[in-house]
């Protein structure tokens, strides 16, 4: 139904995607896009798109041009970081070209809020000569998202649809369409030789893709007339001011008292850059002050403008430190940030100004550090006391220190105080190749053993550990992999995987099992477990930490995020030391205790009775056993 | 007309479902709203903010320091932790309940302490055990109605909070509709001549 509806940038997107007609969609899902892919999921069987969540970015962007190739009209879902694992399709991809349309949704990650890099998309599509849209607001994504599957039919190119944190995950009042079912007369794939990419190909193709980078920068230049996405006011000084994405309203609301001050460019063409419109509004301007989020990607299309056009203009923006080279925008930034430019300008007249808060921030007393933790009840929890224990007997019995390789998700976490059992994470599937990388490392080292141990995610090892496991087997690397096993991609909202038997859509699949691949990868020694047992787990860490040669053990159990734990754990006061090793030694954030009280077990306790188990006194117990 | 709501939690208390309520109730209340909400990594345990941004302008969802008109803090760190968000003539919301840090940090948090200083930077605080009121009606997870339908019962919504439970009736599963309504009600009940009651007060209803 035509009309207004509160809806996150991410569900925004979805809709849009779906009024332009979507038929086939792929991702991975990733903070802060995830929420694309799943409100497509949630409404593909009522409008007749088929879904999927594949196993990596690289794949899901392939599934789709696959299905772009036979004239469907397609979107990828990703964050940042994701596209690099896609880059090398996309590289090649800009080259062939598509058949029926493929817009590629990618979320940045200004702060960052949850993601290992502060990457910057718009200079991706510039790399990749792949136009980029950048939306300020939910209501803009569906638009643009709607305008980019119309680009990538017309001129036969994945478009690149960029948000950041504040548009994905923020809520508005958007106004979307009825929807129709999705239409069944695609094409269909037709044998061509230009969708075999060889030098030859690519070197006929270049030319061509590289005229097209000017056509759409003409086009975006043309995108101004009705102002749009694309706008430019004039003001009463020589002082301009240029923004893109969110950056643009905090700019607006930073300037307000003053707006008819500065002339303002704001593009929601991000690649590539609408270089007549900008020529148009640099002239008769002085200075230029460029606010933007992550990469200084239009201040240095600005200045090359300048020198280009030799224009007697001065930029300000991260270049010359008006504004911060890194971390995410907001309304009192860009005010100090504009301040500092006319400071440099030599303005006297003109001063943005802050509001006036109720108290002064040295007023505000010291307050308790609140860093994300694993949740209580969480069965990383138990794996990684099990291993940091087993880690301290081989230490204590034969000398050899353990290094932790963490990965990327929930059990990143394992990093924090008191478990401390992170010593390395860089990225998707990492943790077992730096493991392989550092066993080869003691020969170079008088022989100082140390044992290696990578801890990996279930839907992280279909996303990019089988490879590193095949490579570690057929290098001998002497490591012991630990995969957490919780049956669900847990971090980014808990979407199924290849290991849970259930495609995307729900529909039952062939459930994938961890052991049988490593098995078949040829790991010499793989156990599974249900991981409740602490003492369980720790004899079969200690088993694989021996092992020559590489080892994995397979820990199941439950997200409790999903799965509510039905019992809880109390102190029995009676019988309680006060030894606080229940909170020294596992950091569960369902105990506490406010000194010189004995520790607390709060309503969030689930019940995984893993702080009973470390008990010496045996005082923790079951609710209903004390009572 | 602006008016800027500042949520403030720790992960795992229903920040960004009290946010998702209030920004529905003010549009179908016929405005125009944009939230900033934490979603990820933070969620787990951390701190977690949402902004909401009710009006007639499209601005950006996050609200400048000094410009919100109320602080809804669902545990009182949190509440401090946001306090340079609210402006000078704003008002605020805070649960007594404090939730400890996990880590080893807990001896320096006092709670009374923290109180106390949000009272006297903002003398019309209303503060009251919402943790205590969720559970006594049947549980404590609905802490985050509570505290959004005290802010309504007290008249510091630009809406009504017919316009609030509208909106938790539809958005809150069937099962879980009846506990809502008596948090709601209590919660409302609370604060209802809040000028002559103190906090303290509205934490014995408990």
């Amino acid at each position: 139904m035509t009309g207004k509806r509160i809806l996150m940038g991410n569900e925004a997107i979805a809709f849009g995607a779906m009024k332009a007609g979507l038929q086939i969609a792929s991702g991975y899902p990733g903070t802060p896009s995830s929420e694309v892919m799943e409100t497509i999921i949630s409404h593909a069987k009522k409008y007749g798109i088929y879904a999927e969540w594949a196993t990596n970015e690289k794949v899901a962007l392939e599934t789709a041009v696959g299905a772009a190739y036979s004239g469907a009209n397609t979107i990828v879902t990703m964050k940042q970081v994701g596209l690099n694992v896609a880059s090398d399709p996309l590289m090649s991809l800009s080259y062939i070209g598509i058949k029926g349309s493929l817009v590629i949704l990618v979320s940045d990650d200004p702060g960052p809020h949850s993601s290992q890099t502060e990457q910057d998309t718009r200079a991706f599509g510039h790399f990749s000569n792949i136009p980029v849209l950048d939306p300020s607001t939910p209501q803009e994504a569906y638009d643009m998202t709607k305008l980019a599957f119309k680009l990538s039919h017309e001129l036969e190119t994945p478009v690149i649809l960029r948000t950041t944190t504040r548009v994905s995950h923020g809520c508005e009042d958007v106004l979307i369409e009825d929807i129709e079912p999705v239409s069944k007369d695609i094409e269909g794939f037709v044998k061509d030789s230009r969708w075999i990419i060889f030098p030859k190909l690519t070197a006929q193709r270049h030319p061509l893709l590289e005229e097209l980078q000017v056509k759409m920068s003409d086009r975006f230049s043309e995108y101004f007339d009705d102002n749009t996405f694309n706008s430019i006011t004039k003001g009463s000084s020589k002082i301009g001011i240029a923004a893109s994405g969110v950056s643009a309203l905090y700019a607006k609301e930073a300037i307000k008292e003053h707006s008819d001050v500065f002339s303002f460019f704001k593009a929601g063409t991000a690649y590539p850059f609408p270089e007549k419109a900008a020529l148009d509004f640099m002239e008769g301007l002085t200075d230029l002050i460029v606010v933007e989020e992550l990469d200084p990607y239009m201040e240095e299309q600005f200045l090359q403008i300048a020198g280009k056009y030799h224009l007697n203009i001065n930029i300000h923006g991260k270049k010359n430190g008006s504004f911060p080279v890194s971390g995410e925008y907001n309304v009192d930034v860009v005010v100090d940030s504009v301040n500092r430019a006319l400071d440099n300008i030599g303005s006297q007249s003109i001063r943005l100004s802050h509001s006036v808060a109720a108290v002064k921030p040295e007023d505000i007393p010291s307050l308790p550090i609140r860093a994300p933790t694993l949740c209580a009840g969480c069965m990383h929890r138990t794996v990684f006391y099990a291993f940091k224990k087993a880690a301290a007997k081989m230490k204590k019995q034969s000398g050899i220190d353990s290094v932790f390789s963490g990965d990327i998700g929930c059990y990143t976490l394992g990093n924090a105080r008191p478990l401390n059992m992170v010593d390395t994470c860089l990225c998707m599937g990492a943790g077992i190749s730096i493991a392989a990388g550092l066993s080869h490392t003691p020969e170079f080292m008088q022989g100082k053993k140390a044992k290696q141990v990578a801890f990996i995610g279930d839907s992280t090892f279909f996303h990019s550990g089988i490879a590193a496991v095949v490579s570690a087997v057929y290098n001998n690397a002497d490591i012991t992999i630990a995969v957490l096993d919780n049956r669900t991609t847990a971090m980014t909202g808990h979407q199924p995987h290849p290991g849970i038997g259930l495609t995307a859509m729900g529909s039952p699949a062939k459930m994938i099992d961890i052991a049988e691949v490593l098995k078949s990868c040829g790991v010499g020694m793989v156990k599974t477990i249900e991981a409740d047992d602490l003492q369980a787990c720790m004899d079969i860490a200690t088993e694989a930490m021996e092992f020559e040669g590489p080892s994995a053990v397979v820990f199941k159990g439950k997200c409790v995020a999903i799965c509510k734990g039905t019992s809880q754990y109390v102190v029995d006061e009676d019988k309680c030391t006060n030894c606080k090793l229940c909170i020294n030694q596992l950091g569960c954030p369902a105990i506490f205790s406010i000194a010189p009280g004995i520790p607390v077990i709060q309503d969030t306790c689930s019940g995984c009775g893993l702080c009973a188990q470390i008990c010496p006194a045996g005082a923790i117990v079951l609710k209903e056993a004390l009572q | 007309m602006k008016f800027d709501i500042i949520i403030a939690g720790v992960g795992g208390q229903g920040v960004v479902l009290a946010s998702r309520l209030l920004a529905t109730a003010a549009i179908d209340a016929g405005f125009h709203v944009a939230t900033a909400e934490t979603i990820g990594m933070a969620q787990r345990e951390g701190s977690v903010t949402s902004h909401v941004r009710i009006g007639d302008d499209v601005c950006g969802s996050l609200i400048p320091h000094g410009k919100a008109d109320l602080l809804i803090g669902l545990e009182p760190a949190e509440a401090a932790r946001n306090i340079l968000f609210l402006s000078k003539n704003g008002n605020m919301v805070v649960n007594e309940h404090a939730i400890m840090p996990s880590t080893q940090d807990c001896d320096e948090y006092d709670p009374e302490k923290i109180l106390e200083f949000l009272k006297e930077s903002c003398p019309q605080t209303i503060t009251g055990d919402f943790t205590g009121l969720a559970r006594s009606a049947g549980t404590y997870k609905a802490a985050n109605v509570a505290m959004i339908a005290a802010a309504a019962g007290a008249g510091l919504l630009p809406f009504s909070d017919e316009y609030l439970w509208g909106v938790l009736e539809k958005m809150i599963p069937e099962k879980y509709r009846e506990v809502n309504r008596r948090v709601f009600d209590k919660a409302i009940e609370s604060v209802s001549g809040i000028s002559e009651k103190s906090g303290k007060e509205t934490n014995e209803d408990k």
